[in-house]
């Protein structure tokens, strides 16, 4: 039984259509990105299958059960915007959210501890949100997310406004819980944390799925690009589309930025080149990034609406 | 689903209560309540006023200050009379002057009962009849005071007293800052009632008919007994006639009873109405802080994922209601608090204060318009708060809602207290916003049965309407940061079910 399902799933809010007959399956045990500019409707969702909002249209399954709090036991969710009870202290926190998601108050406290504790806060259990720092709120957040030891784990943007002490435990809890048998989806438009941690990923653009797989079958998406130093050029072997010379030196080397076909794989051009007798001085395989998938498959983000996330990525 | 609200209402109680702020308000109204008498009797001037009694014959004198004695020794008659009617001490000597109350004391009780002993020989013949339970009689004090004609001034000529009693009357003026200033002074001159000098009178202020009335009774007195006399008539037969006094028998209601009685039955209720109302003005900033800050400090996307709007909207009003009776249930162990340190006067008034709650049903009615009234309230102000982003946002909806909530409550309290304008506040209890309000307040005075059950059940539906109405804006605007609402958006906010 698949962890999370969506089946021709649209949200309309009045004209604006956020979520266009959205369908996904994610397994038990998976990490699952979510990947989209702002606005792609990713908040939308996960909110949908939290029940916080209905779809218009289609299914959802969440651990096999149509959304609703019934559910609220095995998730864990982390909202992009996030905050906490000022006047409550820490492990009051943690506890009442453990409590909500219907454990006992013993357990949650329990849990609470052991988790402020795993987090370096054991000292600071019993001091007021509004007293600690905001890495140390940010981590008790965390540990309210956590509390229930949930089966599938929400995480709507999770390493935005995370310090990187933060965001490397975050990467950590999340590979722990998928190691521990949870399943997770989180949603993010920073590529690094999408590289780093998803087994599979979809893209979403404009409310619309442009892609569904593994991170290599993102990559294969778009074709290889080899940088070349060589006398001869290499458009004589099978799959090169493309090879641009650059400038030439005294002794005749030249560069080339070459382009290969879809589906071709470099090491075939490395072999032909070299059963040509044709001499490299250098052959560089550019890895293509899921920033650069991204931008091919979803294109730029349009004027005024650049996203400074992806911009900075960019840069 | 009860789990889940609890959990909110407890957290909500629990934050509220926490706060250093809700107990320094909660405290204030008792502090002001306590604070109030002990500071007026603090401010209060001297009641009891200086005369000086400036009489060359000295004949005249004698008679007003027994005229200010008689009235003054009347006073205290009466009030005896009353307090003995109140607490039952007639039974002590059922003959004495005291426990007759069918009419008004004439000079001759007075004569009679100062012969008698006075206050301390009539306080010692009701003393077997007393109890515990019974307060000390506080005896009035006094209206006037002679005080002693300084020879200086005695002596003096007529035409020098002016420039004589100016220092006495208005002693600030002239440099003396601590000494009590005389109130009045009159001058009688020689052979009055024979000869047409004036008599004279100088006040410190506007005279009062308190002091003007005995002393022209005095004075008239003296010259129609010197007028008989002059016609031959002998001088006792002239004193009787101009003594001459009616007997008048005086039917009022007992001490506690009448009009008196109806304003302090009306006392708790009223009380309540209050308290309702003051309660809702203090708790409705913090119910409003409470979800302004989930709302700014983005928790209640958090907390939706766990819990329904529905969950979290019950959650709340089962907590601000919590606060409400609390706050409720630490007024009236101040009230119970007060009523055991003062006792007595304080316990016979709290007897016929509490009258009207002596019926089950009245207790009913009371609990049913006092928590309707908190509902239908604290729903009003979760709905601001579910649409206002910050304090600021939720303060400009909230003073105009209070102030038409609170705005005809003085206007209640007054004619429930006046027993004026009742059609205007048989009008106000049938709507349902100023229901519990009204109907709290009225229900020492008497409220018919069919006017109770048929503003309640207005009230209820009334409550339902707005639940479901106002239910549908709070789950819409919960997660609609950025965003507020104007009239007709509100209004398609309460016809539409929420996706």
């Amino acid at each position: 039984m698949d962890a999370l399902v969506l089946n021709g799933v649209t949200k309309r809010f009045g004209e604006r259509t956020a979520v266009d007959a959205l369908s996904f399956a994610v397994k038990p045990g998976e990490i699952f990105g979510f990947l989209g500019g702002n606005g792609a409707g990713k908040t939308t969702s996960l909110r949908m299958v939290l029940d916080i909002v209905r779809p218009t249209a289609g299914r959802i399954s969440v651990l096999g059960c149509p959304p609703g709090r019934e559910n609220a036991a095995d998730l864990g969710f982390m909202p992009e915007e996030r905050g906490l009870y000022r006047g409550m202290s820490a492990i009051d926190t943690v506890t009442y959210f453990g409590r909500l998601k219907g454990m006992s108050a013993v357990a949650a406290r329990a849990k609470g501890h052991a988790l402020l504790d795993r987090f370096g806060l054991a000292a600071s259990a019993k001091m007021q949100i509004d007293k600690l720092s905001k890495g140390m709120a940010q981590k008790v957040q965390l540990a309210a997310t956590l509390v229930n030891g949930p089966k599938l784990l929400l995480l709507d943007e999770p390493f935005s406004g995370l310090d990187p002490v933060n965001q490397g435990l975050l990467e950590h809890e999340i590979l722990e819980a998928a190691r521990g048998g949870a399943t997770v989806v989180f949603s993010t438009h920073v590529m690094q944390h999408a590289e780093r941690l998803c087994d599979r990923l979809l893209l979403l653009s404009q409310g619309r799925k442009v892609f569904e797989g593994t991170q290599a079958e993102a990559r294969g998406r778009l074709p290889a690009r080899l940088t070349i130093v060589a006398r001869d050029t290499p458009m004589r072997c099978p799959g090169v589309e493309r090879a641009e010379p650059g400038a030439v030196d005294a002794q005749g080397w030249s560069d080339y930025d070459v382009t290969l076909a879809e589906g071709i794989d470099p090491a075939d051009v490395l072999q032909c080149l070299t059963e040509q007798g044709v001499t490299l001085r250098r052959f560089d395989q550019y890895r293509v990034s899921l920033h650069d998938v991204f931008l091919h498959l979803v294109g730029p983000p349009p004027a005024g609406l650049a996203d400074p996330a992806m911009a900075e990525h960019a840069a | 689903m009860t789990h889940n609200i609890l959990l909110v209402a407890m957290r909500e109680f629990r934050q509220i209560t926490g706060m250093r702020s809700f107990w320094l308000t909660l405290l204030i109204l008792p502090l002001a309540l306590a604070v109030g008498p002990i500071a007026s009797r603090l401010t209060q001037s001297e009641k009891t006023q200086r005369v000086m009694l400036i009489d060359a014959d000295g004949r005249a004198a004698a008679a007003i200050r027994a005229r200010l004695d008689t009235d003054y020794q009347r006073r205290v008659l009466t009030a005896l009379s009353r307090y003995a009617q109140r607490y039952g001490l007639d039974r002590a000597d059922p003959g004495a002057l005291w426990a007759q109350h069918d009419r008004l004391f004439g000079d001759a009780d007075v004569a009679t009962f100062a012969k008698a002993g006075g206050l301390p020989a009539a306080l010692a013949a009701m003393r077997p009849a007393t109890t515990s339970e019974t307060p000390k009689f506080d005896a009035p004090e006094a209206d006037f005071v002679v005080l002693p004609t300084p020879p200086a001034i005695a002596r003096a000529a007529p035409g020098a007293l002016d420039a004589q009693l100016k220092p006495l009357l208005r002693p600030g003026e002239f440099g003396d800052k601590t000494a009590k200033p005389l109130d009045y002074a009159v001058y009688v001159p020689r052979g009055f009632g024979v000869q047409t000098a004036d008599v004279r009178l100088w006040s410190s202020e506007q005279p009062g008919a308190n002091f003007v009335q005995p002393l022209q009774t005095v004075l008239t007195q003296d010259l129609r007994t010197a007028y008989l006399e002059s016609t031959g008539l002998a001088r006792d037969q002239a004193r009787t006639a101009t003594s001459l006094v009616p007997a008048i028998a005086v039917s009022t209601p007992a001490p506690g009873g009448g009009r008196e009685r109806m304003l302090v039955r009306s006392v708790v209720p009223l009380l309540s109405a209050y308290i309702l109302l003051m309660s809702l003005l203090l708790s409705g900033n913090w119910i409003l802080q409470g979800l302004v800050e989930e709302r700014s400090n983005k928790l209640i996307e958090t907390v939706l994922a766990c819990i329904s709007p529905d969950e979290l909207l019950y959650g709340k009003l089962a907590g601000t209601v919590a606060v409400g009776l609390t706050m409720v249930l630490v007024w009236g162990l101040c009230a119970t608090g007060a009523a055991v340190a003062t006792q007595g006067a304080v316990g016979a008034f709290l007897h016929v204060a509490l009258a009207p709650l002596a019926s089950p049903w009245i207790i009913l009615v009371m609990l049913y318009f006092f928590l309707a009234g908190y509902l239908m309230v604290s729903m009003i102000l979760l709905a601001i708060g579910a649409m206002s982003d910050s304090m600021r946002d939720a303060q400009s909806y909230l003073t105009p809602v209070l102030l038409v909530i609170a705005m005809p409550f003085t206007v209640v309290a007054q004619g429930v207290l006046s027993n004026s304008g009742a059609t205007a506040i048989k009008v106000l209890t049938w709507i349902p916003i100023y229901t519990p309000f009204t109907m709290l307040a009225r229900l020492g005075s008497g409220v018919s049965t069919m006017e109770i059950v048929g503003s309640g059940v207005l009230l209820a539906v009334f409550i339902g309407i707005e639940f479901v109405l106002l239910a549908r804006v709070f789950r819409a605007s919960l997660l609609n940061a950025g965003q507020k609402p104007n009239l007709a958006a509100l209004a398609r906010l309460m016809q539409r079910t929420p996706a």
